[in-house]
């Protein structure tokens, strides 16, 4: 097992782990804590593509930014056990069994995929997640889509700003 | 002029949409005027078309397309040629005589219903135009179901008296009978070759079996037996009579009534492909007119009897299509038209004179009385009688021939209905402008000739009808039949029959005296003493129109009547009303579960999100499986 | 004209989103009601003609697209459609708009960016710019829904809309993701090589389309991802209600046409049995669950499901009936419903009891609406009717076999006539005195000519339809 692959399989374990791990976690602080392990995890993931713009920005962006807002304002929320809603068990185990169906069905589909059967990720090599060659590419062949999701934003800012701000 | 074909219906149309909403702010010249003058204008172009027609020919004009499904088209598009524009001619002419008469006539009605009057006069006369000049039998249908609403709307124009608005329902229900024909021909038409344009389906004759040609000319027939008053669906047109006199000139005459006879020349080409329509046209078209005839002997009211002299003639008309003298039947028409109108007319004069007695037992000696509309009616007698030089002389002496080729008993028949005929009229004739006055002194002391709105058109359509002959004139009369070449273009399938010179005199001769007969029979025995009593034994059975009316109520309304009772009753109640209310219960049962679903939490709607994907997911891969089992049991 | 392709980016796409930052810098400066909803009118007026003058071929914006957007001639006229339409609406509407909250001029500019977001729906050609056009479209809505703030019902329905939306989201990117494991390309006009060599790619493109098919069914709400709908729509203050069920829900099913026009071959036989199970859950959902309504609004909520039912039979021939056929019901449906819309947020009480009677205090509001209502019931002689047909019709064009699948709908067309007629049977036939907002002649003027199109487009959709082909 070479050492790259003994790097995926950490990774991908860890990444599953702390996934479940946000979900069952009582504590909303700890879910945040175990997503931010999550987006490292994935970050990891990025580097062994030879991805390292994309891990550095989901580091930056997800793991830092983003999720220590989350800490703030659950911090500020102050929630303990008590406001904690109280959920219907069946619901609680519907959901489990289903989203489980979900995922079975999903993997034995992808698992029987013939166009990715016996191929392997390309790690290491491959320059298309390298900055300069990004940055090429998102500047001349998808600048329209680039260009285009500032309205997103912007509206999303306009949002914000128009349910947040007191009346 | 092609750029104002369109007019001939529209100033019609706008007419009326003039006169029906401003009917209550307009005053009565200015309504007759607006009336009166767009049937005049379109005349006017009609004329110009005429000539145009004439000597360069016919066509059609395309506008839009009024409907465009898939592969059916069907254009809103006029035809113009010989045989549209002839009868262009008759509608505008006549109906223009009749909407100046009807100014006059209807004098009496106030302000608000004589706009009415004469936005229906006005609207009528636009659908039939439009008949006339449809380019497809769609459009044709179109007019066909306008003039069934008008004739519904005028014959009912009196609406407040019950019987009247009987005889308008009866006529409205007659005309539907015979439009279900007609729709079903149409129908059958697009089923079978996709289109219902003249020129296409007469050039696609061979598509049809001749299976197929024979229902559709006898669907057709069905059409034209409502409009055209034919056994057994004449009897609307004698009730039609409820209506004002102008309005029964206008059906009798120029419009309506003749809207079969012009569906069926229209369609000469497949009628002349099926031997059994044919037969069975001639044949129904001659026990009209013999049938009608006999009822018409012993009528008492001026308008019933010329209300049967029109099944009779139209019976005329029918068994000259039905020999295949198509041009013979049109030419029919046109002098019908003429002296009909005029007959028409002339009994107005003589009901306004006699203040609305339509009892020609009361009347009597009116000779002195309404000089004018006296003679001009004894013209139109003299014409329908069949009198040479007189019109009606030449277009009956046509229709006989053409009988008399085909079949002799045909031509016997038709002879003795036209001895019939003026027999009737001049009992007509005789009882109320010979002899004595028989009506109240009250009466009596009124009496007085029309205004010149009225006898104006009388002296018009009396000089027509005398001279209305002379348009076609056989060969063996030495004329050149201009009638026969003006319309062969649109008439493909005429059927020439060759007699020799001495037969045709002959059965000319032999019609014209048997009129005569009848005419001196008729004077002799009604100007001296007419017949005053009730009718006894079989005449009494001719005088209620051989129970007709009793019959159909018997065989068909009661019966009806009393199924809808039992559908009424037993079906709905108990069945339909069951299942409907069944059903309502189930739908409102399952509204009452599947609300359930929508509980308003985010998370049970997600679940059932993701078990949708699941499902469809499974429904993905197993798609051949699913697919084939829907194949085996469906 | 595949150099267009290239090269085409809209006029309307730009403009709008221009628009909408003017809009938005425009309230700094214009503080009253009035001079905002004049803006925004004129605004829009200056949109429809930047359009036009696009349609026209008077003037655009070249500007190197690399495949993302492709013009064609169908989502041109439907962007002059829906702008129209907006237009329509604002003219209708605007003032209820501005009355909302005290953010006017922002509402209306998150309108022009929903539009934008349609408009990027007519026109994209890659499954990148799908992803931007709906969710351009969709995350103003959030904010409108929500926008009622004092209304604890507007906030929970914004919330939801919010949360669920987030959920197809996901499903749509997966969906995408997929499809381009399966295919290498975001491209949804494939090259002949490519799509040849797809015959072998027997799981991840389809599956990755099934989950766009998901996706897309939810922002059309179509059953059985519809739940959002009726609460949605519901809790949303009227008016954003309208524009929610008109404009945007028929650009989502311009994108759908325009993915699965190309792609639906590529579900293999599971199309066939998908396609009909949707439109059957849909109708089911719709028609049966708005018997039991007693508010109008959410029984419109509700009706708009039953909709989306029948314009989901467009997607059985998105080349020809269909196409004209969505036209149809995109004109015909939203005329209706913003009509009979507006006359909702005139009203004082949105249940029946508050329509009991309208006809006898305001005979024209009465009087439109119904027009309104029978358009949207089907009744012939309204443009209701042959957009119905024209969905219908494409069914039995692409193969008779779907003649059950008809009968279905026409049964369903049928339970809706029950409880569409309940309002007017409200306004006609029952005692009360309907209480209303004040009504201005200027909307009923308003309420006439939209009542007048419908007709005139139900007598001669050919009108319609021919403006498409000229």
């Amino acid at each position: 097992m070479a050492i790259t692959e003994i790097i995926f399989w950490f990774l991908s374990a860890l990444a599953v782990i702390s996934a479940i791990m946000v979900v069952l976690s009582k504590s909303p602080v700890h879910s945040v804590l175990w997503l931010i392990a999550v987006f490292f995890a994935i970050s990891g993931h990025y580097v062994l593509l030879n991805a390292q713009f994309i891990a550095i920005v989901n580091i930056i962006v997800y793991a830092g930014a983003i999720m220590v807002l989350f800490l703030f304002v659950l911090m500020l929320m102050n929630l303990n056990k008590e406001t904690e809603p109280q959920k219907n068990l069946w619901m609680k185990l519907t959901g489990v069994v289903s989203g489980g169906c979900l995922l079975i069905i999903l993997i034995s589909l992808v698992r029987q995929a013939t166009e990715i059967k016996g191929k392997i990720a390309v790690t290491k090599t491959g320059d298309i997640g390298l900055i300069k060659v990004l940055g090429k590419e998102l500047f001349s062949s998808y600048v329209v889509p680039f260009e285009i999701s500032s309205v997103l934003f912007l509206s999303a800012m306009i949002g914000a700003v128009v349910i947040g701000k007191k009346d | 002029m092609n750029q104002l074909v369109y007019l001939i219906p529209l100033l019609p149309l706008i007419g009326f949409l003039i006169n029906g909403l401003l009917r209550k702010s307009l005053s009565k010249s200015v309504i007759a005027i607006i009336g009166s003058g767009v049937i005049l204008a379109s005349f006017v172009i009609s004329l110009v078309l005429f000539f145009q027609v004439k000597s360069s020919g016919g066509q059609i004009i395309n506008y839009f397309n009024l409907i465009n499904l898939d592969k059916l088209v069907i254009p809103f598009a006029f035809q113009i040629d010989q045989l549209s524009s002839l009868f262009l001619l008759i509608i505008t002419g006549i109906g223009f005589l009749i909407h100046l008469y009807s100014a006059a006539y209807m004098h009496e009605e106030t302000n608000e219903h004589y706009g009415r009057y004469f936005a229906y006069l006005n609207l009528f006369v636009f659908s039939m135009l439009l008949l006339v000049m449809g380019a497809n039998y769609v459009i044709m249908f179109f007019g066909w179901e306008g003039v069934g609403l008008c004739s519904y709307l005028l014959i009912g124009f009196w609406f407040k008296n019950d019987n009247y608005n009987y005889a308008a329902k009866k006529a409205f229900i007659m005309n539907r009978i015979g439009d279900l024909g007609f729709l079903l021909a149409v129908f059958w038409m697009i089923a079978k070759i996709g289109t219902v344009n003249y020129t296409d389906v007469f050039a696609a004759t061979s598509n049809f079996s001749s299976a197929d040609i024979t229902a559709i000319t006898i669907l057709l027939f069905i059409g034209a037996m409502g409009k055209s008053a034919q056994i057994p669906l004449y009897t609307w047109l004698p009730d039609a009579m409820a209506g004002p006199t102008p309005v029964s000139a206008l059906i009798h005459a120029a419009t309506m009534v003749t809207a079969g006879i012009y569906m069926i020349t229209r369609s000469n080409i497949l009628y002349s492909l099926s031997e059994v329509t044919q037969h069975l046209v001639a044949i129904v078209g001659l026990a009209t007119a013999l049938f009608a005839a006999t009822i018409a002997i012993k009528q008492n009211d001026i308008k019933k009897v010329l209300a049967y002299s029109t099944v009779s003639q139209l019976g005329y008309m029918f068994l000259g299509l039905g020999v295949g003298a198509y041009t013979g039947a049109v030419f029919h028409v046109m002098t019908h038209a003429f002296f009909k109108a005029l007959l028409f007319l002339g009994a107005g004069s003589v009901i306004h004179a006699m203040h609305h007695e339509q009892d020609m037992r009361k009347m009597g000696g009116l000779k002195k009385y309404l000089p004018i509309t006296h003679i001009t009616f004894l013209v139109g007698c003299i014409a329908i009688s069949g009198i040479p030089p007189f019109s009606g002389f030449f277009s009956k002496d046509e229709i006989l021939a053409a009988a008399y080729a085909k079949n002799p008993i045909y031509w016997g028949i038709g002879v003795a209905t036209a001895a019939l005929t003026a027999f009737y009229m001049f009992r007509l004739y005789a009882t109320t402008f010979l002899g004595n006055f028989r009506g109240s002194h009250e009466q009596a002391h009124h009496l007085h000739e029309s205004p010149s709105a009225m006898t104006i058109p009388l002296i018009v359509l009396a000089a027509l009808s005398v001279v209305g002959g002379f348009f076609n004139v056989p060969e063996v009369l030495g004329g050149h039949s201009s009638l026969h070449q003006f319309l062969s273009p649109a008439i493909t399938s005429e059927v020439v029959h060759e007699a020799s010179h001495s037969t045709e005199y002959m059965l000319m001769g032999i019609s014209v005296a048997v009129a005569v007969i009848a005419i001196v029979i008729a004077i002799n025995k009604f100007s001296k003493k007419p017949e005053l009593q009730d009718a006894q034994g079989f005449a009494k059975v001719l005088e209620n129109k051989w129970y007709v009316d009793e019959l159909y109520d018997n065989i068909i309304v009661k019966p009806l009547n009393s199924l809808g009772s039992f559908f009424k009753n037993i079906i709905e109640r108990r069945g339909i009303d069951g299942m409907v209310n069944g059903v309502g219960k189930l739908v409102n049962y399952s509204a009452r579960q599947l609300r359930l679903l929508q509980s308003g939490l985010v998370g049970g709607y997600i679940l059932f999100m993701v078990l949708a994907i699941i499902v469809l997911i499974y429904v993905w891969i197993n798609d051949n499986h699913i697919l084939s089992f829907f194949y085996k049991y469906f | 004209m595949p150099e267009r392709a290239e090269l085409g980016v809209m006029n309307a796409i730009i403009f709008s989103a221009l628009i909408g930052v003017v809009m938005m810098l425009g309230g700094i400066v214009i503080k009253s009601n009035a001079g905002i909803k004049l803006l925004a009118i004129i605004l829009l007026f200056i949109l429809l003609g930047s359009h036009l003058a696009e349609y026209y071929d008077l003037f655009n914006i070249h500007i190197q697209t690399h495949g993302m957007l492709a013009k064609s001639r169908f989502g041109m006229f439907f962007n002059t459609i829906i702008i129209s339409l907006t237009l329509l609406y604002v003219l209708l509407s605007g003032d209820e708009i501005v009355k909302v909250g005290t953010y006017g001029a922002e509402y209306f500019a998150l309108i022009f960016f929903s539009l934008c977001g349609a408009t990027i729906l007519s026109s994209y050609n890659n499954l990148l710019m799908l992803f931007l056009g709906v969710e351009i479209m969709t995350i103003p809505l959030f904010v409108l829904t929500s926008s009622e703030k004092k209304n604890l019902k507007s906030n929970e329905a914004g919330l939801k809309y919010f949360l669920m939306g987030s959920f197809s989201t996901g499903i749509l990117l997966m969906g995408i993701a997929l499809y381009y494991g399966g295919t290498g390309l975001f491209a949804i006009e494939a090259s002949k090589a490519a799509n040849e060599a797809q015959q072998a790619f027997r799981i991840l493109l389809p599956l990755g389309l099934l989950f766009i098919f998901i996706s897309l069914s939810f922002k059309v709400s179509a059953a059985p991802f519809h739940f959002w709908t009726p609460d949605v729509y519901d809790g949303a203050p009227s008016v954003f209600t309208s524009f929610m069920a008109t404009i945007v829900k028929t650009a989502g099913f311009i994108a759908f046409i325009k993915l699965f026009e190309l792609r639906s071959v590529d579900m293999g036989y599971s199309w066939k049995i998908l396609l009909p199970l949707i439109i059957i859950l849909t109708l089911l959902a719709g028609n049966i669950t708005a018997v039991f309504q007693q508010s109008v609004k959410r029984m419109l909520a509700y009706s708009s499901i039953a909709h989306a039912g029948f314009m989901l039979f467009a997607l059985y021939n998105p080349n020809d009936f269909g196409k004209q056929g969505i036209m149809l019901y995109t004109v015909a449906y939203s005329l209706a419903t913003i009509g009979t819309f507006a006359v909702l947020t005139k009203m004082k009480d949105y249940t029946y009891e508050g329509y009991n009677g309208l006809a006898k205090t305001k005979p024209v509001l009465a009087a439109t609406n119904t027009i309104f209502i029978l358009s949207l019931a089907g009744i012939p002689l309204t443009a209701g009717f042959f957009a119905k047909y024209y969905m219908l019709a494409s069914a039995l064009k692409e193969s008779t076999s779907n003649l059950w699948l008809v009968i279905v709908a026409v049964l369903f067309a049928a339970v809706s006539v029950y409880y569409y007629f309940r309002v007017i049977q409200a306004m006609y036939f029952k005692d009360g005195n309907a209480e209303t907002t004040e009504i201005k002649p200027f909307f009923k003027t308003l309420l006439i000519i939209i009542a007048a199109l419908i007709i005139v487009i139900g007598l001669m959709p050919s009108l319609l339809l021919d403006l498409f082909y000229a």
